[in-house]
């Protein structure tokens, strides 16, 4: 079946079996280019690892159907490449040691991308809970959680003092 | 890979049950599908029933609450009308279900027409008096929740389309708490109990107990409820509500298998309805997920 979707930003057609997963067809194709940040992990929706924007709400793209993503927009982490939030996630991802074998990397950055979004839009700052709450879904078998709550809990801490600097500034 | 034949993607709620009646083969609805594709079921078609507007959360004039099949876990889980509505016990049993990812998707109609005896909603909606909407091609019926299952994966539809809940504006009042035992944050519940109870003055009115993975459907426990229902506060003593949670725990079919044993969970209903009907009736409305086991210390 044809499925049109705004891929990172761009339009595109897929041609997908009725059946497919939304990560089946980002990650293999056959339209290029493949995302191949969305990694395949448990298929059952409990690791993250599959994590993508759908309509900017986190989803385990392995439970999702592609024919669902019709019409919608589905982000990667290769649609926010450059993106400022997200380089500094990333950066601190690094920063701190949470990064070991990488492979729930890009899902744990799609949930705190989403989360740090959020509350930037609403204006607050996403204290242990709430950074914890937006984790639960992506499983880390290396470093564990420590290190990516604390790297999470350090931009947050930034994005507040910008904001803090930029209401003194007005 | 689930081998589909077909993916329909239906405009309106008449065309989605057309669509399910015209064949050739097995149809069955999606909407999140997070279930679905967990145990991808033998059939030729799927009718996609996001785009009918069953996604809506609203209050009717008459304040009664009208949650959508397709409205997602997520918007449960945050929806003001919900989280206000009998001290937010839907709204925290969509809450605990699953992770975010998973909440953003799954929906209320998913939950409960997927019929699992574990079905996180429905201890909390069955303890509300829930009313189910349900369509087919040119008639609606609506009926209680408590007969909507009719097995373990069963349910009254037999092609028909849920279309959505009702909880009436009274039940909106009642005082209310639940409890979640699991292993794990997201492992299948081993026992849920929901308590709900109208408080009348000095008395309790309506009075609800509501028990999920201890029998073949989620269940209310009837002859609990009766030692509860009508009376004054100042009767529910503790021995009179070790008295109703010893009943719920006669009343509710647990099985063995590889979660819990049926004693356990048999003696957890006891347990958890006692402490539920004690907060209850102290004015706590917990919700927690109660991920910690810790019924077995009582």
């Amino acid at each position: 079946m044809k499925i049109v979707v705004k891929l990172n930003g761009r339009n595109r057609e897929w041609e997908a079996a009725p059946g497919a997963t939304l990560l089946s067809v980002l990650r293999d194709g056959p339209q290029e280019p493949r995302m191949t940040s969305v990694k395949r992990g448990c298929e059952t929706g409990d690791c993250g690892a599959c994590t993508v924007l759908l309509d900017g709400q986190p989803v385990n793209s392995c439970v999702v159907a592609a024919a669902r993503a019709h019409g919608h927009a589905v982000t990667t982490i290769e649609g926010l490449a450059g993106d400022p939030l997200m380089t500094a996630l990333q950066a601190a991802l690094v920063e701190h040691a949470a990064v070991q074998c990488g492979y729930c990397s890009p899902g744990m950055l799609v949930s705190l991308y989403h989360l740090l979004k959020e509350c930037r839009a609403a204006g607050t700052t996403p204290g242990d809970h709430a950074i914890r709450e937006a984790l639960s879904g992506n499983l880390c078998r290396c470093t564990g959680y420590v290190k990516p709550v604390a790297a999470a809990t350090a931009v947050a801490a930034t994005l507040a003092a910008v904001g803090r600097a930029e209401a003194g500034a007005r | 890979m689930w081998e589909l034949k077909e993916y329909r993607i239906a405009g309106s709620i008449g065309e989605a049950v057309a669509m399910m009646r015209r064949g050739p083969g097995k149809g069955v609805y999606i909407a999140g599908g997070t279930d679905l594709f967990l145990f991808p079921p033998a059939c030729d078609y799927v009718v996609d029933i996001n785009h009918v507007g069953m996604s809506n959360i609203a209050r009717t004039p008459d304040g009664d609450l009208f949650i959508g099949a397709a409205a997602t876990l997520h918007d449960i889980a945050t929806c003001p009308l919900v989280t206000g509505f009998a001290g937010g016990l839907v709204s925290a049993a969509a809450a605990h279900c699953g992770n975010r990812p998973v909440r953003t998707t799954a929906t209320i109609g998913g939950n409960l027409c997927n019929a699992l005896p574990s079905a996180d909603l429905a201890p909390a909606l069955l303890a509300l008096d829930a009313v189910c909407y349900i369509a087919d091609e040119d008639s609606q019926e609506s009926l209680p929740l408590e007969e909507f299952f009719t097995g373990p994966r069963r349910t009254v539809l037999d092609g028909r389309l849920l279309v959505g809940i009702a909880l009436s504006a009274a039940s909106g009042g009642w005082r209310a708490a639940a409890r979640r035992l699991t292993r794990s944050a997201e492992d299948i519940a081993l026992v849920q109990v929901a308590v709900a109870l109208e408080i009348d003055g000095d008395r309790v009115g309506a009075a609800r107990i509501a028990l999920g993975s201890v029998a073949p459907v989620p269940m209310r426990a009837m002859l609990a409820e009766a030692l509860v229902e009508g009376e004054l506060i100042a009767n529910l003593d503790p021995d009179r509500l070790a008295d109703a949670a010893a009943i719920a725990a006669g009343e509710c079919e647990p099985i063995d298998d590889h979660r819990a044993s049926a004693e356990y969970r048999r003696e957890m209903v006891g347990v958890l309805t006692r402490r539920l009907l004690a907060s209850v009736l102290a004015g706590s409305t917990d919700t927690s997920p109660g991920t910690d086991n810790e019924g077995g210390a009582a």
